[in-house]
């Protein structure tokens, strides 16, 4: 979805671009390092790294595809010496622009780095390279009854490096938690070229939980190298049911009431009439075109449990006037209902050349009234919207639909966006919950933090990465664009 | 003492309400590790704690937060305590908001207040550290105490959603937020938790709630060996079966129990308790399923617990984990078996007894060892012990000891490569040092 160069940032840049001789003196460095071969610089092969699944995008100066530990160590070490900024990139599926190197300089590609090191069944432990594809993991474990429980739509293609740096989540997190909750431990870069263990195999490791703090830093600390995750057993029993309602608010308040019953299943997404209708023409999953609303949820655990949680859903479905509920009657047909889901942002391509996906949240019971608020404002800007998130989280995903060959639109859907995101923060919720900051919400973190919140968050990349050679431009609002934002 | 009376002289000017104490009959009440701090203060909401720093910070002293005081002794031996901040007035439940499983509540709320509460409509907030009367809910999230659930429903680092956190400067700073799902920012809850109050004081907190289960099963097995007992533990964890707790307890331990608390277990070889939660279809078919999985690895099957003695019993497992010397050692969990072996190898050798008990699906073990004044012998074991702890991918802290050993030994263990990335952190937050020293790892 790229569409628009970046804005030249206001205040003065953190970067200049390098010139052509120096840029040729650090492909030779690299090239020396690491093989001329995983140094790509072109024009044509430096396109490919210039975007990811954001609105923005910006050109590296220079992409290494290293395939150990010692050369992302070696090329940091190289980059800090000349003071030009690293990007890490995993799959580009990212949809705050977090790969996206602002100021150019070199994108570190981790295509290269996507083995598997070691699997414990034991321990229930697996490590993993960061260029690993996520759906790879839980593929590799699922012969033996494991799975890695993270899943982001994009798990086909993201790399768990790039989940670790975003904090990814996805639909089953409801109940299991997202990545930082499955990790343990991470082997990291840091902007010195020091190789330095974090967190580690077992629970509780002494000194401050920086694994914790890494996940989801979003690139701005450390670059991660490795990777330790814990794994689970399958499910015995997985009910897929689909719900169809005729408003948004019966679906809404079904979703607050189920999770109020006591009962958290392992997934509750929902879909409103535009995405319906985008993803039955793509994906023909069987679902009714004309509802407004449909819920997607999913029971697993043991057979008993699994059947009296699916038995109290349906009561909570029907007392909220739900059309019709369909339970997936077998493996082919729930593969088929998520295959609905899973594909519904490139199913809108199909109605739209062009979309934005916001990624507040909010408290679960105010999801009728921010959902309300969420058409007004599209409606109000003369955009169209669909809505298809994580309910049982309140993740909403408004995507907002738009064809940036029509002029003035771009800023339309940036600016209904942001008050998509105010009225979160103002209903008690967050700005992104599963998509991070990036380039996308920096402005929008001042709708959530105040002045000392967000210094001493910089406390912690002025400890880490005080040069901002890692990413540098991103996360934080930028200096001189707070007062804008306050007054809206 | 110059300072702490110019202190004095600006609470009592600058902050009249603000209930202080410099008694030295009182303070002794407070004494950690033998260090007496100079004033004792007792702020009533988060703004005051913020005053009392930000003047502490001004006068150049160092400030400690108390909560209920059952985990003050974690850590080293602290450096200089000028100001202590009591939190125990600091005890409402702000909002709980029940249909969204969040609440948003004050530090000084021991757990079982707040426990208590949520109850009152169906919720607990899913931590269950030992000494829930007394352990305030600042003091466990600074400690990061978890108890046996842990296995199901983690640890503080999986409740927390948001922090309120009372700065050096005296400034207060939100991190997270009301929400379960946010990646807005860095997460510093998870810095704060477990930071023993290096970083900053935790005055607020929002969290994330449980549905209270609707039944709940304890079963207990006996075994001859410790083999045996693990062969359990490993088949459990790769069953679908999902205990919510798996407690191994040597026969140290269970004498000790049957000793003090009238339990009936078996003090020679090994008992596993395990704690199902859930509707009661599933428990019943959890409980037969696990006594197939116990009998074939040659369990003595022994009571099931539910109801009262059930919490009783759980009471007295969690309480078990603060001995006079307790090791809190953290290793895979295929290697328990191994580990427990070794625990009696170094005892013997050094004419030691150990009891232990431990949250054997997690790999975390509580190791008493006995008697608590053979300090030289002690320091000996705990450097094996932990030497073979490390060799397992874990680490050894002794969570609690008499000052005497704690001056002989490490007891968080010697700092990894990662700590010059700590100390840049606490030279960031906290430059001048005014939260005390010396607890932390590597005396931050």
């Amino acid at each position: 979805m790229s569409i628009t160069e970046l804005p030249p940032p206001v205040t003065s840049t953190l970067y200049e671009r390098m010139s052509t001789e120096k840029k040729a003196e650090l492909v030779r460095e690299l090239s020396d390092v690491i093989g001329a071969r995983y140094v790509l610089h072109t024009p044509y092969d430096l396109m490919m790294y210039e975007y990811d699944a954001s609105i923005d995008r910006s050109t590296p100066d220079v992409v290494v595809l290293p395939a150990t530990t010692e050369e992302v160590a070696a090329i940091v070490k190289i980059a800090a010496r000349r003071s030009v900024p690293v990007v890490p990139r995993g799959a580009g599926t990212g949809l705050s622009g977090g790969a996206i190197p602002i100021y150019g300089g070199i994108v570190i590609a981790f295509a290269r780095m996507n083995r598997i090191l070691e699997v414990d069944y034991d321990n229930l432990r697996a490590v993993v390279q960061p260029g690993l594809v996520n759906l790879h993991l839980s593929n590799a474990l699922n012969p033996q009854g494991f799975y890695y429980v993270p899943d982001p739509s994009s798990q086909r293609s993201c790399t768990i490096g790039g989940n670790v740096g975003e904090n990814a989540g996805g639909p089953h997190t409801l109940i299991y938690g997202v990545t930082t909750n499955h990790v343990l431990g991470v082997e990291i870069v840091t902007p010195e070229g020091n190789i330095v263990q974090v967190g580690g195999w077992t629970h509780d490791t002494p000194g401050y939980d920086l694994t914790g703090l890494l996940i989801g830093s979003e690139g701005t600390l450390c670059i991660v190298t490795k990777i330790i995750v814990r794994i689970v057993h399958l499910a015995e029993a997985v009910k897929t049911m689909v719900a169809v309602f005729n408003t948004m608010d019966d679906a809404s308040n079904t979703v607050s009431e189920i999770i109020a019953s006591g009962v958290i299943p392992a997934a509750i997404e929902m879909m409103d009439q535009m995405i319906l209708q985008a993803v039955e023409a793509d994906t023909h999953a069987g679902y009714p075109m004309d509802a407004a609303a449909v819920l997607l949820m999913e029971a697993e655990g043991l057979r008993e449990g699994v059947e009296e949680q699916v038995a109290q859903i349906v009561r909570v479905c029907n007392k909220h006037h739900a059309r019709a509920v369909r339970i997936a009657a077998n493996e082919t047909e729930r593969q088929l209902f998520w295959a609905g889901r899973k594909n519904a942002f490139g199913a809108v391509g199909r109605i739209s050349p062009e979309f934005y996906v916001q990624d507040g949240v909010v408290p679960r019971t105010r999801l009728p009234f921010v959902l309300r608020r969420v058409g007004e404002i599209c409606e109000s800007y003369g955009l169209r919207v669909g809505n298809v998130f994580h309910a049982g989280d309140g993740n909403l995903h408004p995507l907002i639909l738009f064809d940036s060959q029509i002029p003035g639109e771009v800023e339309r859907v940036r600016k209904a966006g942001h008050e998509i995101l105010a009225v979160c923060a103002e209903a008690g919720g967050t700005i992104t919950g599963e998509h991070g900051v990036g380039i996308e919400k920096q402005e929008e973190m001042a709708l959530i933090f105040n002045e000392v919140d967000l210094r001493v968050m910089q406390q912690v990349r002025e400890a880490w990465n005080p040069e901002q050679l890692f990413n540098p431009g991103k996360l934080f609002p930028m200096p001189g664009r707070c007062a804008d934002i306050k007054q809206l | 003492m110059a300072e702490i009376e110019t202190y004095i002289a600006d609470v009592q000017q600058f902050l009249p309400s603000l209930q202080i104490t410099s008694d030295p009959d009182a303070l002794r009440d407070y004494t950690i590790d033998g260090v007496l701090p100079r004033l004792v203060a007792m702020p009533s909401d988060k703004e005051q704690v913020a005053q009392a720093v930000a003047l502490a910070n001004q006068h150049g002293l160092t400030v400690l937060a108390r909560g209920g005081g059952s985990r003050l002794n974690l850590g080293g031996i602290p450096e200089q305590v000028d100001v202590m901040l009591e939190t125990h007035s600091m005890t409402r439940l702000l909002e709980h908001e029940a249909p969204d499983l969040t609440c948003h509540v004050e530090a000084g709320i021991t757990l079982a207040a707040l426990q208590a509460q949520l109850a009152a409509k169906g919720q607990w907030v899913a931590l269950d550290p030992p000494d829930a009367e007394q352990a305030t809910l600042g003091g466990i999230l600074a400690s990061n105490a978890s108890g046996p659930k842990r296995l199901r429903h983690g640890t503080a680092r999986d409740v927390v959603i948001g922090l309120h956190v009372v700065q050096a400067s005296g400034e207060i700073a939100r991190s997270g937020g009301r929400v379960v799902k946010n990646v807005a920012g860095y997460d510093l809850n998870k810095l704060y938790i477990g930071s023993l109050g290096t970083l900053g004081i935790i005055v607020e907190a929002n969290l994330k709630l449980q549905p209270l289960p609707t039944s709940e099963h304890t079963l207990l097995l006996t075994y001859a060996n410790v083999n045996d007992a693990m062969q359990t533990v490993m088949a459990l964890l790769g069953s679908l079966l999902t205990p919510s707790a798996i407690e191994l307890i040597d026969a140290g331990a269970a004498s000790d129990m049957s000793d003090f608390f009238g339990l009936n277990l078996p003090t020679d070889g090994y008992t596993l308790a395990i704690d199902f939660e859930g509707s009661s279809t599933s428990i019943d078919r959890q409980l037969d399923e696990t006594r197939l999985i116990a009998r074939k690895a040659g369990a003595l099957m022994g009571e099931d617990l539910a109801g009262k003695e059930q919490a009783q019993f759980w009471q007295v497992v969690r309480e078990h984990t603060r001995g006079t010397v307790t090791c809190k050692v953290a290793i895979q969990v295929s290697q328990i078996a191994s580990y427990l072996e070794t625990i009696n190898s170094v005892c013997r050798r050094q004419r030691l007894e150990a009891a232990v008990v431990g949250h054997a699906g997690n790999g975390i073990l509580y190791v008493e060892l006995r008697p608590g004044d053979a300090t030289t012998r002690l320091v000996e074991a705990i450097g094996e012990l932990r030497r073979q702890a490390q060799e397992a991918r874990g680490s050894l802290v002794v969570e609690r000891c008499p000052i005497e050993l704690k001056r002989g030994i490490s007891v968080w263990g010697e700092p990894g490569s990662d700590f010059y990335l700590m100390q840049r952190l606490k030279q960031q937050f906290d430059a001048k040092g005014t939260f005390v020293k010396g607890r932390f790892v590597g005396g931050l």
